[in-house]
């Protein structure tokens, strides 16, 4: 009986930390994929598989690398089921405006749009960073790169990124 | 000391580097001083960008038993089915069965999603990015409230509500304004390494105050609180 309280009380909370990391984990599949119903569907994937195997998250702390190692494999599986030929980011954009140019935030669009131009190995450790927090290390660990390199993109990233927002970048440091 | 162009590409890669070399080179170098303003202002723009709304899929509450709109393309569609059968029965009665998060729990689980906000620093976020954080729970907060480093309009429970990281004596204090979140009477948490209370707020909602760390006892905690309190004021 109380085997059971507990196993309800555990999974109650797993339920919760599904809901809280949720909204993240959507915004992160979204720059992921530059496709917001790709994302939905990568996500709920994604929570199904967790939900299955959270007996083997053994430490809540460590939840949100645990999140992100399964959501990037399922987004790589949908690149399996799915042949993508669309690469054109105008295209993309546009598609996307409701979400990239929300009325209240329209001094963003800029900026969102930019974002979707980045080249995806950039993106992917800026968004890791800015969007999940996450310190230089477990970038690395979850792309399977070494700390420079890790670096060396979010330097390209954010150099980058300026230059499409029409920052002044004179003070930039050369690569 | 490090050279400008070295501490330029490394704020490039992580503006909010604690690095002391960083802060040695920023205090002694005033275009670097400069420079470092305007980079934070950006990725403060940055930060802001990256958290779109997403309000048809956040909205909802995430249950196991939601329909996976995915599972169409799957290859084995039986088996998936099964799963998501047994995921209907199982987590649905769990939902009915069990309590909802604590409140308390809730704030502590999002502070893990924001470690880089916990930085202490002297540089206060830009008057304009403060007030857009702020202006949507109608809240301005005056100054004696202390240097605000960091401020970010976060999902949680269903709507964006003002995260701030205010500088005081005891260290960088997280503060939540929840307008949407009633609590009968002050409640103290100790979870997870960070301490803190959440007060009622009269007519609007409640205010999460938290550090981070064992160093800050609760009654400091709550006397910080009390001071946030005083600072705000309502325009709505």
């Amino acid at each position: 009986m109380n085997d059971e309280v507990g196993g309800n009380q555990k999974r109650a909370r797993f339920q919760a930390l599904c809901q809280s990391l949720r909204p993240d984990l959507l915004r992160f599949a979204f720059w992921l994929s530059r496709d917001r119903a790709l994302a939905e569907d990568v996500v709920q994937e994604t929570l199904l598989r967790a939900w299955k195997a959270q007996d083997s998250l053994l430490d809540e702390a460590a939840a949100k690398p645990w999140f992100l190692t399964i959501i990037r494999r399922e987004y790589a599986r949908s690149f399996e089921r799915k042949r993508f030929v669309t690469v054109d980011v105008d295209e993309l954009v546009a598609r996307e405006e409701p979400t990239l140019a929300a009325a209240e935030e329209g001094d963003l669009a800029e900026m969102r749009a930019a974002l979707f131009k980045l080249p995806d190995e950039y993106r992917e450790p800026l968004m890791l960073q800015v969007l999940m927090g996450l310190s230089t290390a477990e970038i690395a660990r979850e792309l399977d790169l070494s700390g420079p390199a890790v670096l060396t993109r979010l330097f390209r990233a954010r150099k980058q990124l300026r230059v499409l927002c029409g920052e002044d970048t004179r003070l930039d440091p050369q690569e | 000391m490090m050279d400008c162009s070295t501490y330029r590409r490394s704020m490039l890669a992580d503006p909010r580097d604690p690095d002391a070399h960083l802060s040695e080179h920023r205090e002694n170098c005033h275009e670097c001083t400069a420079y470092t303003e305007k980079l934070l202002s950006f990725e403060s723009r940055l930060d802001r960008a990256v958290r779109v709304r997403l309000p048809d899929a956040a909205a909802t509450p995430w249950r196991a038993a939601a329909a996976p709109r995915a599972a169409l393309y799957r290859r084995n569609r039986f088996a998936m089915a099964a799963s998501v059968l047994l995921a209907v029965v199982v987590a649905g009665a769990l939902w009915l069965a069990s309590p909802g998060p604590s409140l308390a729990a809730d704030v502590v689980t999002h502070m893990g999603g924001e470690p880089g906000a916990w930085l202490q620093t002297d540089v206060p976020v830009p008057g304009a990015e403060l007030q857009g954080v702020l202006q949507d729970s109608h809240v301005r907060l005056g100054a004696g409230a202390g240097v605000v480093s960091y401020a970010s309009s976060c999902a949680f429970r269903g709507h964006h509500v003002p995260h701030l990281v205010i500088q005081t004596e005891s260290g960088p204090v997280t503060v939540m304004v929840l307008v949407h979140e009633r609590v009968q009477k002050p409640v103290s948490f100790d979870e997870q390494g960070y301490r803190g209370v959440i007060v009622p707020v009269a007519g609007h909602g409640s205010l999460a105050v938290l550090t981070h760390g064992a160093s800050t006892d609760l009654k400091t905690v709550e006397l910080i609180a009390a001071q946030v309190l005083d600072s705000i004021s309502w325009s709505g």
